[in-house]
This record gives structure tokens, C-alpha cells and sequence, in this order.
């Protein structure tokens, strides 16, 4: 049987000096050049003398880690809050974006001031003089186009 | 640690800093690992790059070496895939070699000093063997350099080339065949010699 033969022959390989290894082992051993020995030699010196080992560096980091975190936990419990003037920006910004200064020249100073303006449309309406609160309403869009109007005015 | 291990505390007093360790470790693995490269890359160039690469990568990752098996399968590991990147990476190159191996291609940079001084007959023996080799198929190949030039198992074959024992010994056998048809000839010399005598 052939199979069996090839894992016989395999068999006779594997116990060692076969006729094929006996064959190989006449053939020429090249080996590196001298100039590969001295560059991976002289590697492995390097390696050894140049970059410090992690493994060695790794003590120390966790040292410094742990430092790290202690100086940032007393900071935070220690040292006074300073003012955060960045927060007082955003009021300002926000109060403006609200009460942009109005597009047209207004007649009084109630309208000068979208709140009393919106106030005095109201009392118009619950009086009944819906025209002219419409009037007034138009005006005050006109003239504060970002006020965001509550909804029940 | 036994006799096995013997290479693989070498490399962990390397690892350690005992760069004389290396030296004896790189003295003893050198001719191996080169004439692996050599024959299965078939390239004389490419196996001197590849040599390099093996070996710095085993200084690089030192630190992380930890003795799982014999120094010999981990370093023909890398070597392998080493050598597997060597392919894939140069297809153009696999696909310029000849069909037909030419003898006088072989170990190009190989010095005239190392080449034995035989008889004429003899040298041409060798060459068949080394042209028989480099036409196996590339995992055929392999398998045949590792085994002889590491004298592996066919297991730790089997785990460097990260295939089940059954491939690796399959590939053995159908290189060990090829070679034992295509060569026989040259490795029945008793037999050749009693013909020659009848």
C-alpha cells in the first residue's frame, strides 16, 4: 500500500540518520556573513547598555503615577476655589442675546425695556383692545426680533 | 532545568543582562537559522535581511521572553514569520523565481572557502540535492529545513508553523518522498557501487 509505505519511509526519516539527512548534512553549511554577526552582536550589547527595560521602569512609573494623583487630590481639597469669571461671560452673553438693543427708535421708555413693553401689550389685550395690542405686538417683534415671547403673551 | 531547556536558560540569563549568554546562544543558532533562511527564502539577500530581523526581534522582545517551549521552536517561530511576511510582502519576487531552479543560482554570496573541496561527482550531488529542495513546495520546504537544520519534532514543526500535527507531519512525508524518489541515485551509493562492480 502506498500510504503505508510513505509513513514507513517517514517513520525510518523521523528515527534519524536516514540516507537523505546523511545527504544534507554533506552539503556545504553556509553561514552569515561576519558582517551580520558583528551588527546583531553588537545589537544585542546595545540593547543591553542603550534603552532602559521596561520591565525595570515599571516600579518607578508606578511610583510616579501615585505621586501624581495624590498632589492632584490635595489641590482639589486644599487649595481655595478661584473665581471662575468665564461663568459670569456666559450670564452676560446670555442677558444680551435677550435684550439686544432694539432695531428701531423707540418712542418710550417702557418700550426700552422688552418686559414692560410686553407687560403694557397684555394690558391691552385684557382690555379688550385687541387691535391695538396687535399693533404694538408687531412693533415689538420689529424692534426685538431675538426676544424669546412667553408663550401666554 | 534539564538539557532541553539548557538554550532557553541561556536566554533567560540574556534577558536578565548576561549579554555573554547571547553569544554563546547566537554561536550555536547562527548556522541553523541562516541556512533555513537561506533555503527556504532562496534569495541570499533576502535571507541576510530576514537573519537581521529574526534576531533583532528577539532582543527587542526579550523582556518579555518567558520559557513555554525549547529556545530552538521559539526562535524558528519567528523566523517563520518572519519568513511568512518575507512572502507576502514580495509576491513579485516568489513569482520571478524559476520554474526550474538553476544550480548555479544557489547560495550566490556563499565564499568559495566554505564550498568542500570534493571530487567533481560529488559537488554535483550536492548541487541535485539543493536544486531537489529548493522545487519542493514551499511548505513541503519548510517543513524538510526545519527538521533538519533545527531537528525539530514533527509536533514543535507543527507549532511553529502553526498547523495540527497531522499537516506538518503530511508535508514531511510528502517532502521526504519527493526527495527520496528524485534523488535516489545519489543515496543508494552502495547499491550504484555494486552494480558497478557486477
Amino acid at each position: 500500500m502506498p500510504d503505508e509505505r510513505a509513513r514507513r519511509k517517514l517513520d525510518d526519516y523521523l528515527r534519524g540518520d536516514s540516507a537523505l539527512s546523511r545527504q544534507y548534512r554533506r552539503e556545504n553549511a553556509p553561514m552569515p556573513p561576519h558582517a551580520l554577526d558583528r551588527i546583531v552582536l553588537d545589537s544585542a550589547r546595545q540593547a543591553r547598555t542603550g534603552s532602559a527595560d521596561p520591565q525595570r521602569l515599571a516600579p518607578l512609573a508606578f511610583a510616579a503615577s501615585v505621586l501624581l494623583s495624590v498632589a492632584m487630590i490635595a489641590a482639589m481639597l486644599f487649595v481655595p476655589q478661584a473665581k471662575r469669571p468665564d461663568d459670569r461671560a456666559h450670564i452676560v452673553r446670555v442677558r444680551m442675546f435677550k435684550s439686544e438693543a432694539p432695531r428701531a427708535a423707540l418712542a418710550s421708555p417702557r418700550e426700552r425695556d422688552p418686559t414692560l413693553w410686553l407687560a403694557d401689550i397684555n394690558a391691552l389685550r385684557r382690555a379688550g383692545r385687541g387691535a391695538e395690542a396687535e399693533l404694538q405686538m408687531r412693533r415689538f417683534r420689529s424692534a426685538y426680533p431675538d426676544y424669546i415671547v412667553p408663550s401666554n403673551e | 532545568m534539564n538539557a532541553l531547556d539548557h538554550d532557553a536558560g541561556l536566554m533567560l540569563r540574556y534577558r536578565d543582562g548576561d549579554t555573554a549568554a547571547f553569544s554563546v546562544l547566537y554561536a550555536q543558532y547562527k548556522g541553523p537559522l541562516y541556512r533555513y533562511l537561506l533555503r527556504h527564502v532562496r534569495n541570499a539577500a533576502a535571507a541576510a535581511d530576514l537573519f537581521q530581523e529574526v534576531w533583532s526581534h528577539l532582543i527587542a522582545t526579550r523582556a518579555r521572553y518567558e520559557p513555554r517551549a525549547k529556545f530552538a521552536t521559539f526562535l524558528f517561530h519567528i523566523a517563520h514569520n518572519c519568513a511568512i511576511d518575507f512572502f507576502r510582502r514580495d509576491l513579485k519576487l516568489r513569482r520571478a523565481l524559476p520554474l526550474e531552479p538553476d544550480p548555479a543560482q544557489f547560495e550566490p554570496e556563499v565564499p568559495e572557502h566554505q564550498r568542500p573541496d570534493r571530487v567533481a561527482e560529488y559537488a554535483q550531488q550536492q548541487s541535485a540535492l539543493l536544486a531537489a529542495v529548493a522545487a519542493l513546495p514551499q511548505e513541503q520546504r519548510e517543513a524538510f529545513l526545519l527538521r533538519e537544520e533545527s531537528g525539530l519534532s514533527v509536533e514543535e514543526i507543527a507549532r511553529i508553523t502553526d498547523v495540527p500535527v497531522e499537516t506538518a507531519k503530511s508535508r514531511l512525508r510528502y517532502a521526504v518522498h519527493k526527495l527520496q524518489h528524485s534523488l535516489r541515485p545519489m543515496l543508494e551509493p552502495e547499491g550504484l557501487a555494486l552494480r558497478n562492480y557486477a
